[in-house]
């Protein structure tokens, strides 16, 4: 309801936590995983699959490797997996064997969701790192790919046809389960704007986006589309929203987003925001004061008349100190009830 | 024309310049880099001293890449091309550099701090510093304290530049700081700080000498740490 810009009765709540947070409140609350999520407020609970997902959520040991299904081999650093050796050595995507999107297994989890949560709780997919990121991360390798969109264009073209067959085919599987939300994106920007030109994701990205978000409205015209990007992606939110997006995020307050009021303005009627708590100073080094005043900004800022989910613009994140997820989570609930009221 | 003495010569190379220099310093902006190279060998075979290339035409380029990258005018794709550009031009000149004892601006040591694997943003700083004359020790990513400690004894490079792209990893650059302070070493070098969540109130707070929100920004300063202007 509140993507669908209606005011709700309440702001929607959707906050995730890293693993090492999740254990420490798991430990209090004697719950885990999505019904820890659930017990702290959430209104939604989402389930990740393809190429992020695996690597993302697996814990080994400082110093293990492990090879994906992609072929992509990872380290585990300090609790998480991190890409170290990528498939496409060269330009050349001949021999690689793309994952087929079809096994039935891969639906596995979505479906344990819809069955736990889907009567009282939005149920999102995930597919992101869909498609630079998947490229650049993953499979080919930062420095390597970024230039490759220049020196290898047919190549890049074809790393990206890839991933969007296999996505498309994915998300397709998903919406068919029933899902609320998919989720797509990529990192593509920094900390001030895009890591790259605006013109050349246009060129690369937009096409096969538009195909795929095609396919999942044919499988239900109500399917919400989100689209994520940590970093300032402003740049591109006009060109989201002609691609029918309903629902962008996580609204990181860097460069042009900071100013959050703008872009609601801007944007609020075509657009339904996630997120836009400062997780990069304010949450790990605030007091949990400024947490609290901070949250009334965030609202005061994105949820007039709907159009809301609120998140911090990322994980909580392990440096965040426990008396600041309280002061997070008491404000939010203190003040999400509309018509607002801040005081 | 007769040229002889040393004035002349710098006027005929001025003029040889206004055609080749400029060039090379344009195929690094736009990150052609066979035509860098092809540049810097015929601003040679011009007789432009070897550290002229370097100067005025190579870092030029990279000088105003750094001014787009920094004002969001261009982006990482373009950056890194350019980059590309620069050291196919560099490995014609770096011998010659060698051979006419031409000394780096200055010497810097750079790595992403232990638990971040992130590279690209330092690979960016580590070219804009070489582009600017710098000799750049690159010690990755996912770097202990300890290793930078071993690198300035072995390198003695007075700048010591860390990045952290996470705010879980930027305690790890007060941890080299310690590590400095710990060995004896604090007074003997500059630390520069930078990365997505790193601002300056950080830098102050853990007592880094400096810090740079951009990559063209880490270069003014590693040179201002080091009283060059």
């Amino acid at each position: 309801m509140a993507i669908k810009h209606q005011q709700p009765d309440l702001v929607p709540l959707f906050i995730r936590y890293v693993g090492a947070v999740s254990s420490k409140l798991s430990r209090i609350h004697g719950i885990a995983g999505r019904d820890l999520e659930i017990k702290l407020g959430n209104d939604g609970v989402i389930v990740q699959i393809g190429i992020n997902a695996e690597y993302s959520h697996k814990v080994v040991p400082d110093g293990e490797r492990w090879t994906s299904e992609w072929g992509v081999t990872y380290e585990g650093m300090r609790g998480i997996s991190q890409p170290v050796d990528h498939p496409l050595k060269e330009p050349d995507v001949s021999g690689y064997i793309w994952p087929d999107p079809h096994k039935p297994e891969r639906m596995a989890e979505i479906k344990q969701a819809m069955a736990r949560y889907h009567s009282d709780y939005a149920v999102m997919v995930d597919l992101s790192c869909t498609f630079l990121e998947a490229g650049y991360a993953h499979l080919r390798g930062m420095e390597k790919f970024m230039m490759d969109l220049h020196l290898s264009r047919d190549f890049a073209c074809q790393v990206l046809d890839g991933l969007n067959t296999y996505y498309t085919a994915l998300g397709v599987h998903a919406i068919e389960q029933g899902i609320d939300i998919i989720r797509i994106g990529d990192d593509i920007a920094g900390q001030n704007g895009m890591l790259v030109p605006p013109k050349l994701w246009r060129e690369l990205v937009k096409p096969r986006m538009e195909s795929m978000i095609h396919a999942f409205r044919k499988a239900n015209p109500n399917i919400i589309v989100k689209y994520h990007s940590c970093g300032d992606f402003s740049a591109i939110i006009p060109d989201l929203i002609d691609l029918g997006v309903d629902f962008i995020g996580t609204m990181q307050p860097c460069g042009q987003q900071v100013d959050m009021a703008a872009i609601k303005a801007k944007y609020g009627d075509k657009l339904a925001f996630l997120g836009g708590l400062d997780t990069q100073q304010l949450l790990p080094n605030g007091s949990p004061e400024e947490v609290r005043e901070a949250v009334k900004d965030v609202l005061r800022s994105y949820a007039p008349g709907g159009g809301y989910v609120f998140m911090p613009g990322h994980y909580v994140n392990l440096d965040v100190p426990l008396e600041n997820v309280w002061a997070l989570l008491s404000a939010v609930h203190d003040y999400r009830r509309y018509p607002l009221n801040f005081d | 024309m007769e040229i002889s003495t040393q004035d002349g010569e710098r006027s005929m190379a001025e003029i040889m310049k206004s055609g080749t220099l400029e060039k090379l310093a344009q195929a690094v902006l736009e990150g052609a880099a066979e035509d860098a190279k092809r540049l810097t060998e015929k601003a040679l075979s011009e007789s432009l001293p070897p550290n002229t290339v370097l100067v005025e035409g190579l870092s030029a380029g990279m000088t105003v890449v750094g001014g787009l990258f920094r004002r969001n005018e261009m982006f990482i794709p373009e950056v890194l091309l350019s980059a590309r550009a620069m050291r196919f031009g560099m490995e014609v000149l770096r011998p010659l550099l060698a051979e006419t004892g031409a000394k780096p601006v200055g010497k810097v040591i750079l790595g992403t701090v232990a638990g971040d694997l992130h590279d690209i943003g330092k690979d960016i700083v580590h070219m804009m510093l070489e582009g600017a004359g710098f000799q750049v020790f690159n010690l990755g990513i996912n770097v202990e304290a300890h290793k930078f400690i071993e690198a300035f004894q072995e390198h003695k490079a007075p700048v010591i530049a860390l990045s952290a792209l996470l705010s879980t990893t930027m305690p790890q650059q007060k941890a080299v700081i310690e590590a400095f302070e710990k060995a004896g070493l604090r007074g003997e070098v500059k630390i520069l700080i930078g990365g997505a969540p790193v601002t300056q109130e950080y830098a102050d707070k853990i007592g880094a000498d400096g810090f740079a929100p951009d990559a063209a920004s880490a270069v003014l300063k590693a040179k201002e740490l080091l009283g060059i202007s």
